[in-house]
C-alpha cells in the first residue's frame, strides 16, 4: 500500500518534518504502521485487547522504573524498602499499587487476547508467526511475573519461588545441580534475589520489548484477522486498498482510546478500593517477611499461573508433573498445525470444535481455580479430570478439525 | 457477547468462592467493625497500644509524627502519650523492651505489629485479642491461637470493665492497627473517586469522538 | 472502500474539530495528573525528612574561639564561639569582601545583620563551601601560616582556595560566589541551639 493518496501523510520541503523525513522515515513508518495500515472494519470487543496489553506493558515499565529508585534488591533491605515506598515515598504507595495490579492486569489481557486468538483462528495461515512470537511473549512474561513475585521478599515471594525453582531439580541428571545454579545458593537467598532483580528489571524486560516490535511487525506484514476470519486483502479497490477495511488512525485509534479509558477505570477501582484482589493479586503471607526457616500453611502460586500449577500437581510423579506443565504451554505453541480446519473463525466452524473449545477453556479455569486450593484426595481427582479433558483438546483436535463440517464463510465483511 | 459475559461471570463466580475458602484461623471470627475515619477511637487505640503492647511489641514501620498528623495529635502530644516524652517524633515506634529480653522472658521473639492486620486482617486481631479464657488448669489459653506465649494483657479489662467498654478497648486496638498496616489507606479512598469521575468524563468524550468518527464506516 | 469521502455533506467537520480538541484537553489533563505522582516521588521522602529533623547542639562546654561541628541533613553545620575582638575585627573586613551585607547570600532574615547571627557571639554556619561543594577549614588565627601573613582570621577552603571571614562572607577574587549558608536555627535556652528550627516556627524548617 505504497503509492495513494487519501488519508497517506505527506512531509513537506523546508519544514522540520520535511528536513527529519529525508534523514530517517517517519512518515512511511507513521503511515504503514498507523495511518496506512488497513484493518478489518468489523472488530468487536474481542479486539481491545492487543491495544490494552501494550498499554499495560507500559504501565508496568513506568511504574517500575520507578519502584526500582526506592526498592533495594537484598535479603536484608528489600522487604523494608517495599514498606518504605508503601509509606515513605511520596506517592510511593500508588506506583506500587499500579504495579502490583498491573502485573495481575496484564495476564487477565493477555489469556483474553490469546483467547480472541482460539476463537477466531488468528493462529492460522498466514499469522503462525504472529502466534508463535505471541507465545513467546506469553512465556517470557511468565518469568518476568514468577521473578517480580519474588522481589518484596514476603514470605510467599519466598517459598513461592522455592517451589517453582525445586522444579529444575526435578529433570533428570543435571536437576539438582541445574536448581543450584539458579538460586546460586543451597536455598532461595540474597544471591538468588539480586539475579532475579537484574532479570527482572533488565533482561526480560528488553526481551519483552523486542518480542513486541516482532509481534507487531510480524502482524502488519500479514494484516489483521477479524470476527469473521476473512482475509480482507482478498477484496480490493482500484486503488488496491482493501475494501473492506479502514485506517488504523483515525479510526482504530478513536476506538482504542475508547477502550483504554474503560480499562483505566477498572484498574483505578482495583488500585484504589481493591488492590489486594481478595488475596489474589497481592497475597496476605507477603505481609510478613521472608523466613527460610518456616513455611505458610498453604502455599499457592499467584492466580495466573495455577492452571498450570494444577496440571503439575494432578501427575502423581515429580517428574512428569513437570513434563505435563511444560506439555499444557508448549501444546499451544502446536495450534497453528495441531488446528487443521482451513475455516478460521468459530462463527462459521462446526459443532466439534466449538464444544472443543469450550472444553478447554472450561477446563483452564477449573484447573485455575484447583491450582488456589490445598491438594485434597478429591480435589486431586478433579485435577486429573480436568488435566485430561485440557489435554485432550490438543489430542482430538487434528483429528476432527480436518473433517468439520463447516458453513460457508461469506466473500466479504458484513 | 454472551459467551463473554458468561466467562466474566464464571470468572468472578470462581474467585469469590475461592476467597472464601482459603485458609483462616480455626475459630469463626468476630467482626471487628472499626471505623478508620473515627479519629477518637485511633487516639484511643494508640493509648491503649502503648499502654499494653508496646512493652513487647513495636510497630517499626510507623513514625511518631506520621502518627500524629493521621490521627490528629500535635508534636508534642504524641510522644507524650504513646512514648512519655522518652522518643524524639521522628522516631520508629519501637518496643519498650530491650533487645534479647523476649528470648529469655518468653522463649519467643514478639512480632512486629506494623502489618499484622494486612497478614491476618482486623477481624482476626479483634477476635484474637478477645479470645482468652481459662483452660481446665486455669491458665489462659487463646482460642484464635492456641498456646500463644502471648499473655492476656486485657485481663484487667475483661473483669473488671463493662463488657462494651473492653469490646470497644479492643476495637480501638484493632483499629489502630488496621491503621498502622496502611497509613494512607484512607487518602487512597478518598482520592479513587475522585480519579474515577474524571475517567468517565474523559470515557464519554472518548465515545462520543468514536462514534463521530465511525459515522463514515458503512456496515 | 467502505468509508465515506471527507467532501461528504454529512461529514460534519467543524463538530469533529471540537470533539477531538476537548478530548485532547481533557486527556492532557490527565496526563498531567498522572505525572504528579512520578514527580513528587522524587521529593525528600518521610524518611529523609526525619533524618533532616532539626538537631540540638549543646554549646555550654564552648570556649570562646572554639569551634563545634553538628552534622544537619547530612551537612556540616559549626557553631563558632566569636570572641569580643573577632567580633569587633568584623567590620574592618567589609571592604575586601564581595557581599558584605549579605544581599546575595542565603541565610534566614533574622541572620542578614552584621554579624550573621541571631547572638552575636554565636556563628552558626554550614560549612560547604559555596563555590563547588568543598569542607572549608577554620582558621581562626591571625596570620594562619597555611593562608597568609594578613590573615584576620577565618574560613579557608582548600580546594579553590576560597576565603570566607569569620561571619562566613566570601572575599573578593576568590571562587566562590556567596557567603556560607546560615541555616535556621533557634536558642532553645542558652546552652542547646536547635539547628533546622527559626525562631518563631514551632514545626520542622
Amino acid at each position: 500500500m505504497a503509492d495513494n493518496q487519501n488519508t497517506k501523510f505527506e512531509a513537506k520541503q523546508g519544514t522540520v518534518l520535511g528536513w527529519l523525513d529525508k534523514r530517517y522515515p517517519l512518515v512511511s513508518t507513521w503511515n504503514e504502521h498507523v495511518g496506512e495500515y488497513y484493518a478489518p472494519k468489523n472488530f468487536n470487543f474481542w479486539y481491545f485487547f492487543g491495544s490494552l496489553a501494550l498499554l499495560v506493558l507500559v504501565n508496568q515499565f513506568v511504574t517500575g522504573i520507578w519502584l526500582t529508585m526506592s526498592y533495594k534488591p537484598s535479603a536484608a533491605e528489600a522487604f523494608n524498602s517495599v514498606e518504605y515506598i508503601m509509606r515513605d515515598v511520596e506517592w510511593g504507595w500508588l506506583i506500587r499499587y499500579m504495579h502490583s495490579t498491573g502485573a495481575s492486569a496484564f495476564f487477565i489481557v493477555i489469556y483474553l487476547h490469546m483467547m480472541r486468538g482460539l476463537l477466531y483462528g488468528s493462529y492460522k495461515e498466514p499469522r503462525e508467526l504472529v502466534w508463535l512470537i505471541g507465545m513467546m511473549l506469553f512465556l517470557v512474561l511468565m518469568a518476568e511475573a514468577f521473578m517480580g513475585y519474588l522481589l518484596p521478599w514476603g514470605q510467599m515471594s519466598y517459598w513461592g519461588a522455592q517451589v517453582i525453582i525445586s522444579l529444575f531439580g526435578a529433570i533428570p541428571l543435571i536437576g539438582p545441580d541445574l536448581a543450584l545454579w539458579v538460586r546460586g545458593d543451597f536455598i532461595i537467598s540474597d544471591a538468588t534475589l539480586n539475579r532475579f532483580f537484574a532479570l527482572h528489571v533488565i533482561a526480560l524486560p528488553l526481551v519483552l520489548l523486542i518480542l513486541v516490535f516482532m509481534h507487531i511487525v510480524a502482524l502488519h506484514r500479514v494484516g489483521s484477522n477479524n470476527p469473521d476470519g476473512i482475509e480482507i486483502k482478498k477484496v480490493k479497490n482500484e486503488q488496491g486498498l482493501p475494501l473492506d477495511g479502514i485506517p488504523f488512525h483515525p479510526y482504530y485509534s478513536v476506538k482504542d482510546s475508547m477502550g483504554a479509558v474503560f480499562f483505566a477505570i477498572l484498574f483505578a477501582f482495583v488500585v484504589f478500593y481493591w488492590p489486594e484482589g481478595g488475596g489474589f493479586f497481592i497475597e496476605p503471607p507477603n505481609f510478613e517477611p521472608a523466613n527460610p526457616l518456616k513455611t505458610p500453611e498453604h502455599i499457592a502460586p499467584v492466580w495466573y499461573f495455577t492452571p498450570f500449577y494444577a496440571v503439575l500437581r494432578a501427575v502423581p510423579d515429580k517428574f512428569l508433573g513437570v513434563v505435563a506443565m511444560g506439555a499444557a504451554i508448549m501444546f499451544l505453541f502446536a495450534m497453528p498445525w495441531l488446528d487443521r480446519c482451513k475455516v478460521k473463525s468459530i462463527r462459521y466452524r462446526g459443532l466439534s470444535f466449538k464444544l472443543l473449545l469450550a472444553m478447554f477453556v472450561i477446563s483452564f479455569i477449573i484447573l485455575g481455580y484447583l491450582g488456589t486450593q490445598p491438594a485434597t484426595p478429591t480435589l486431586t481427582v478433579l485435577a486429573q479430570i480436568f488435566t485430561t479433558t485440557y489435554f485432550l483438546f490438543f489430542l482430538i483436535l487434528p483429528y476432527t478439525s480436518a473433517r468439520e463440517k463447516t458453513k460457508p464463510v461469506p466473500e466479504r465483511v458484513k | 457477547m454472551k459467551n463473554v459475559f458468561l466467562l466474566i461471570s464464571f470468572l468472578i463466580l470462581s474467585v469469590s468462592s475461592v476467597a472464601q475458602a482459603a485458609g483462616g484461623p480455626a475459630i469463626e471470627l468476630e467482626k471487628a467493625n472499626n471505623n478508620l475515619r473515627d479519629q477518637d477511637s485511633l487516639q484511643r487505640g494508640a493509648i491503649l497500644f502503648s499502654n499494653y503492647c508496646m512493652a513487647c511489641h513495636s510497630v517499626k514501620y510507623m513514625r511518631y509524627n506520621r502518627i500524629a498528623r493521621d490521627i490528629g495529635w500535635s508534636d508534642d502530644e504524641v510522644v507524650a502519650k504513646m512514648a512519655y516524652n522518652q522518643a524524639k517524633v521522628v522516631d520508629d515506634v519501637q518496643t519498650r523492651m530491650l533487645e534479647g529480653v523476649a528470648m529469655d522472658v518468653l522463649g519467643t521473639e514478639p512480632p512486629d505489629l506494623s502489618l499484622m492486620a494486612r497478614l491476618k486482617g482486623p477481624d482476626y486481631i479483634y477476635t484474637f485479642l478477645r479470645a482468652y479464657h481459662l483452660d481446665e488448669n486455669g491458665n489462659w489459653d487463646n482460642s484464635a491461637l492456641k498456646g500463644t506465649s502471648m499473655p492476656n494483657v486485657l485481663e484487667g479489662m475483661q473483669r473488671h470493665y463493662a463488657p462494651e467498654d473492653y469490646e470497644q478497648a479492643a476495637r480501638d486496638i484493632t483499629n489502630f492497627l488496621e491503621y498502622a498496616g496502611e497509613p494512607g489507606k484512607l487518602d487512597r479512598f478518598d482520592l479513587g473517586w475522585k480519579v474515577i469521575a474524571f475517567l468517565l468524563v474523559l470515557l464519554l468524550l472518548t465515545y462520543l469522538l468514536k462514534r463521530e468518527y465511525w459515522r463514515d464506516i458503512k456496515h | 472502500m467502505s468509508i465515506k469521502n471527507n467532501n461528504d455533506s454529512s461529514v460534519n467537520l467543524q463538530r469533529r474539530r471540537i470533539l477531538t480538541g476537548a478530548t485532547g484537553v481533557v486527556g492532557a489533563a490527565g496526563a498531567t495528573f498522572l505525572a504528579v505522582p512520578f514527580v513528587s516521588s522524587w521529593q525528600p521522602s518521610e524518611k529523609a525528612k526525619a533524618a533532616g529533623a532539626p538537631v540540638n547542639a549543646d554549646i555550654s562546654k564552648l570556649q570562646p574561639g572554639q569551634m563545634l561541628t553538628v552534622a544537619w541533613r547530612g551537612k556540616p553545620v559549626w557553631i563558632v564561639r566569636r570572641t569580643p575582638d573577632m567580633l569587633a575585627n568584623l567590620p574592618n573586613m567589609d571592604g575586601e569582601l564581595r557581599d558584605p551585607a549579605s544581599n546575595e547570600s542565603d541565610q534566614p532574615e533574622y541572620c542578614k545583620n552584621p554579624t550573621r547571627a541571631v547572638k552575636d557571639e554565636f556563628l552558626v554556619v554550614v560549612g560547604v563551601c559555596t563555590h563547588l561543594g568543598c569542607a572549608p577549614l577554620y582558621r581562626p588565627a591571625i596570620g594562619s601560616p597555611d593562608v597568609g601573613d594578613d590573615w584576620q582570621g577565618g574560613f579557608f577552603c582548600p580546594c579553590h582556595g576560597s576565603r570566607f571571614d569569620l561571619a562566613g562572607r566570601v572575599f573578593k577574587a576568590v571562587p566562590a560566589p556567596t557567603n556560607l549558608e546560615i541555616p535556621p536555627y533557634r536558642f532553645v535556652s542558652d546552652s542547646i541551639v536547635r539547628i533546622g528550627e527559626g525562631p518563631t516556627e514551632g514545626g520542622t524548617a
